[in-house]
């Protein structure tokens, strides 16, 4: 296993979901860019021996209890539920010999998924369950120990489905000795993921760990220990101690790109769903070389013959606690109650991930304690601090200096997952960009296409509204992509990119995209826009309209009493902020920016609110509309148009689409305000808008289709390399509601032949229905003028 | 198992508690560990049903009359609207009627509608009959329900019975072309879990 270089990747909800979308290959959920191992993985061991440790029916709690004991700690049985042998009970040896040295842990498995009763960690199989649960303690007393000639069996040593339970208890001294000295890992890398009972989270390197030791995050026990307390370690408690209890708590993990996390989704009805990477055999097998910091909670391997292996103290970390300096932490043991299944510390190992996918370890002398201060862990988010808040630092950040520091330890506090995921970008980036540089290649023909198209274009020529020719470019783009994805090393380089949910590589592609496509025309697009906005009277009305309403407080606004508004240092934020979302050019920037401003909104909004006042759109619009009336609306105009029609068209369901809406709506209730007796054109107005609504989302729905069955296709391609595997397909079309600035999921990847046959229909469909809603629209939209001013007589 | 996002619109008067209702439906599967959305306009949650996994995705609309022609903006492509209106105010009962009209003229063909009374724990103050409301509600098929925010009544019974009104989704594949006439295409991704 460790020649395979450890390439396993934690799970994460998204990457879960992702998964499992491309089936099952071998009752493990498979991952189409892997290629096959050699050697069966320990998931698939453990699934293959199922029966030997959750054996069928006639075994009850008592027969189980009766064969674990006098086991070394940690073995462990899994017992059925008699009646619907359905898995309920986990037992656990306490490596004892009486019968109290056995510790059972109900098994809730509600539908598709298991989990320990005491715990919120569920899986969606019971040999993920156990593997990951031999990983770290999380609620256990210990860790699961999986027989060590576990490690060794290869398919064909021993037929594992043979197994017995007694087999599978008794573990081979030669064997053992044996797979001791071969599985000396090449290459380990665990993140480990603690969420604290306030929600903060942190990932911790484990360079840091092995090189410091992982007593800061131990408890009073350990710190009374330590009696003296050195200035370094003071301010190490003070930056854990600063961390927020941070309204939300969302941090999920590295991937917790998305503000919103959609893609999580399938979480949120059962708690929290980590599967476990299907190819970490290898981690468990780890101590010997790098216990010295990753394995959290967790006996040693060795642990099975010597009665006292924690390393960690388990223990709370409250704030307040000094802890001691890295180090030695031979003196922080101490042995958790046997038989408490309940957690004993606030901080939690998540999930444990290994992985080599930081080309080059940090050394380690440049490796800082995590920093707690993290609110959001997505890659631009840091971007975005480097970029605008170093120029112009907010008060309470004393100096660029600390602030820079700030930004090293958030980098190196996110350490593996960032680095990671920041050089996949790069090189993916890098690539692209080296393709549409490269002479004769159809990309580079294409981007040189599209951008000299695009810039003798203008907006406003042949009757083409902005808004058309806007349409038009995003259809570019998404062709783009895929001439980009018909080059084998593009794909190539996208499964290798392992940690990243499909939605994600979408996003990095789209990115990219952006970057060599939508960068040289930006600005060009801006002056069309500008042009046809201008032309057809918006500015006017928008700027007209200003100066009848920005004197309106948020309550003329329509706003309820007791709301609140920016006060002026938050306005003043908020405008830096305009003004970093206009000079983006990429439109997922430019929402994942626009989202940071609502929630500042937000935030203004229930400051003087008595807590738990939940605040919806009929106040944050109003807001939202007081916001914009302090701000430059010509140029949010200009953006608001680029972001509707240049974003990824499936985006527009989710909550960056929501906010973008709200924009929208806002800026169109502020150029559009009538007094009430003028109140019929606006409704003509409205629906000439609500028109170009529809198209937009028409054209999206044609791309998009075509787009699934480009999945198919790339999907094909993947399995193909690898297992000759079936089925997939539309299920990709996770997270379709961006919400955020950096999962954008971006559907038209693909490659040419399977369309063909399909093309025809969505063709069709492309021709009729735009008009047909068009027509009808314009059909209708007398009619609801009149039932507009119905409706508004109903009620005056 | 199978995921499908289905947007949800909230309309109704500003004050009858709209956004109240996405809390209670949302508050408790707040979990630490997912991502919440930045505010109560646009919420999440996702539910199992049969075997299905039901995202909504709520959009929230502001009530006040001088918004009302913004609407369209918002409850296109829904696959449910959700229209509220206050027992305690005849008027909110009549400025629903008005949203029912009006998604029969220009909402997405095939929304499924769900009434609520809500403020059911008033009903001291109470102005629109339940039967009333009822009759009304299934003279034009929806769902009704009188719900209490304030109470966590009927709450989570809205959504159960919009999930059950909800087309089954059709074997993948097939789904798109059907979906797109519907104009709910992008309301009805899916993907399998597990």
């Amino acid at each position: 296993m460790g020649a395979d270089g450890g390439t396993c990747t934690s799970a994460c909800p998204q990457m879960f979901a992702s998964r499992a979308a491309h089936g099952r290959v071998n009752g493990t959920t498979a991952i189409p860019w892997r290629s096959s191992r050699r050697k069966p993985t320990l998931l698939e061991q453990l699934k293959g021996s199922e029966c030997a440790w959750c054996p069928a029916a006639p075994w009850e709690r008592e027969g189980a209890r009766a064969a674990l004991c006098g086991t070394p700690a940690g073995s462990f049985l899994v017992v059925r539920d008699s009646t619907t042998s359905v898995p309920s009970l986990l037992c656990v040896s306490a490596g004892g010999d009486n019968n109290e040295a056995v510790i059972d842990y109900c098994i809730k498995s509600t539908g598709t998924v298991f989990q320990l009763s005491e715990s919120r960690l569920s899986f969606s199989d019971l040999a993920q369950l156990v593997l990951f649960y031999s990983l770290t303690r999380d609620v256990l007393a210990f860790c699961l120990s999986i027989p060590l000639w576990m490690y060794g069996v290869t398919e064909k040593t021993r037929d594992l489905s043979q197994l017995e339970p007694e087999t599978w208890l008794c573990s081979p001294p030669d064997q053992q000795t044996d797979e001791m000295t071969q599985r000396e890992p090449s290459n380990v890398m665990c993140s480990i993921q603690l969420t604290s009972t306030n929600g903060a989270l942190c990932i911790i390197n484990p360079l840091y760990l092995r090189e410091h030791g992982d007593d800061w995050l131990t408890n009073r026990t350990t710190s009374a220990q330590s009696a003296t307390q050195s200035p370094t370690n003071f301010r190490k408690e003070r930056r854990l101690s600063s961390t927020r209890a941070w309204a939300g708590a969302g941090l999920l993990s590295k991937r917790a790109i998305s503000m919103e996390q959609d893609s999580a989704a399938i979480t949120e009805t059962s708690g929290l769903t980590r599967a476990l990477s299907a190819d970490s055999p290898h981690c468990p097998t780890t101590t010997s070389e790098t216990s010295a910091g990753v394995v959290l909670r967790r006996p040693s391997r060795d642990a099975a013959s010597s009665p006292a292996p924690y390393r960690v103290s388990s223990g709370s970390l409250t704030p307040s606690t000094p802890s001691t300096p890295g180090g030695s932490n031979r003196a922080s043991l101490e042995l958790p109650p046997h038989g408490s299944p309940v957690p004993l510390s606030p901080h939690r190992v998540s999930w444990v991930e290994d992985g080599v996918w930081l080309p080059l370890p940090r050394p380690s002398s440049r490796l800082h304690p995590p920093s707690l201060e993290l609110d959001s862990l997505s890659i631009s988010s840091i971007e975005e601090e480097q970029e605008y808040q170093i120029p112009s630092p907010a008060p309470h950040h004393q100096s660029a200096h600390r602030l820079a520091d700030k930004v090293i330890h958030r980098l190196s506090a996110v350490g593996q997952a960032l680095g990671g995921l920041v050089s996949q970008k790069k090189r993916l980036t890098n690539r692209v960009q080296e393709l549409s540089e490269r002479k004769g290649s159809a990309f580079a023909e294409a981007v040189k296409g599209f951008v000299e198209m695009t810039l003798k274009k203008a907006g406003d020529h042949g009757g083409v509204t902005g808004s058309e020719f806007l349409q038009e470019v995003r259809s570019s783009l998404s062709s783009l992509r895929e001439t980009l994805l018909d080059y084998p090393d593009i794909l190539a380089l996208l499964d290798s990119i392992t940690d990243l949910n499909d939605s994600e590589i979408d996003s990095l592609v789209e990115l990219s995209l952006h970057k060599v496509a939508l960068k040289p025309v930006s600005a060009h697009l801006y002056s069309c826009i500008h042009t046809s906005r201008t032309n057809d009277g918006s500015f006017d009305r928008l700027q007209s309209n200003m100066s009848v309403l920005e004197k309106n407080g948020v309550e003329e606004l329509g706003g309820s009493g007791g709301v609140g508004v920016p006060d002026s240092l938050t306005l003043e934020r908020i405008q830096q902020r305009w003004t970093s979302m206009h000079e983006a050019y990429s439109p997922n920037k430019k929402v994942h920016i626009l989202l940071k401003v609502c929630k500042s909104i937000y935030h203004s909004m229930s400051a003087n609110a008595s807590s738990g006042t939940a605040f919806g759109a009929d106040d944050f619009l109003p807001c939202l509309t007081w916001v914009l009336l302090r701000s430059d609306v010509v140029t949010l105009h200009l953006d608001t148009d680029y972001m509707m029609e240049l974003l990824d068209p499936t985006q527009l369901q989710g909550e960056g689409g929501y906010y973008l809406t709200t924009l929208y709506a806002s800026l169109y209730y502020i150029s559009s305000f009538r007094p009430r007796l003028a109140a019929r054109q606006l409704s003509v107005e409205a629906q000439n808008s609500l028109n170009q609504w529809h198209r937009r989302r028409t054209l999206h729905c044609n791309q998009s289709r075509r787009s699934r069955n480009r999945r198919t296709i790339r999907r094909q391609a993947c399995r193909d390399r690898g297992s000759q595997n079936s089925e997939t397909d539309t299920e990709r079309r996770e997270e379709r509601s961006g919400g955020d600035g950096e999962s954008f999921d971006n559907d038209e990847e693909e490659t040419q032949q399977q369309t063909e046959p399909e093309a025809l229909q969505p063709l069709d469909v492309e021709t009729h229905t735009p008009s047909d809603c068009n027509q009808r629209d314009e059909i209708t939209s007398k009619q609801e003028e009149r039932q507009m001013m119905c409706g508004e007589e109903d009620h005056r | 198992m199978a995921l499908r996002e289905l947007k949800v619109c909230l309309l109704g008067d500003t004050g009858v508690g709209k956004s109240s209702i996405v809390w209670r439906f949302v508050e408790d599967s707040f979990d630490p560990n997912i991502n919440p959305t930045i505010g109560a306009s646009f919420m999440t949650k996702t539910v199992q049903y049969q075997n299905e996994l039901h995202k909504f995705l709520i959009w929230d609309t502001a009530g006040q009359e001088r918004f009302r022609a913004l609407a369209p903006m918002y409850y296109r492509g829904s696959a449910a609207a959700i229209i509220v209106y206050d027992i305690t105010k005849e008027e909110s009962f009549t400025t629903l009627k008005n949203w029912v009209k009006e998604l029969r003229q220009h909402g997405p063909p095939n929304i499924v509608v769900a009434i609520a009374g809500n403020k059911c724990d008033l009903s001291d103050a109470r102005e629109v009959l339940e039967k009333d409301a009822k009759d009304y509600a299934d003279s034009i098929h929806a769902i009704f329900v009188e719900t209490s925010a304030k109470n966590a009544i009927n709450i989570n019974e809205v959504f159960i019975e919009i999930s059950k009104r909800i087309p089954l989704a059709e074997s993948a594949g097939g789904t798109s072309g059907k979906a797109f006439k519907l104009g709910r295409q992008a309301s009805e991704s899916r993907r399998t879990c597990c």
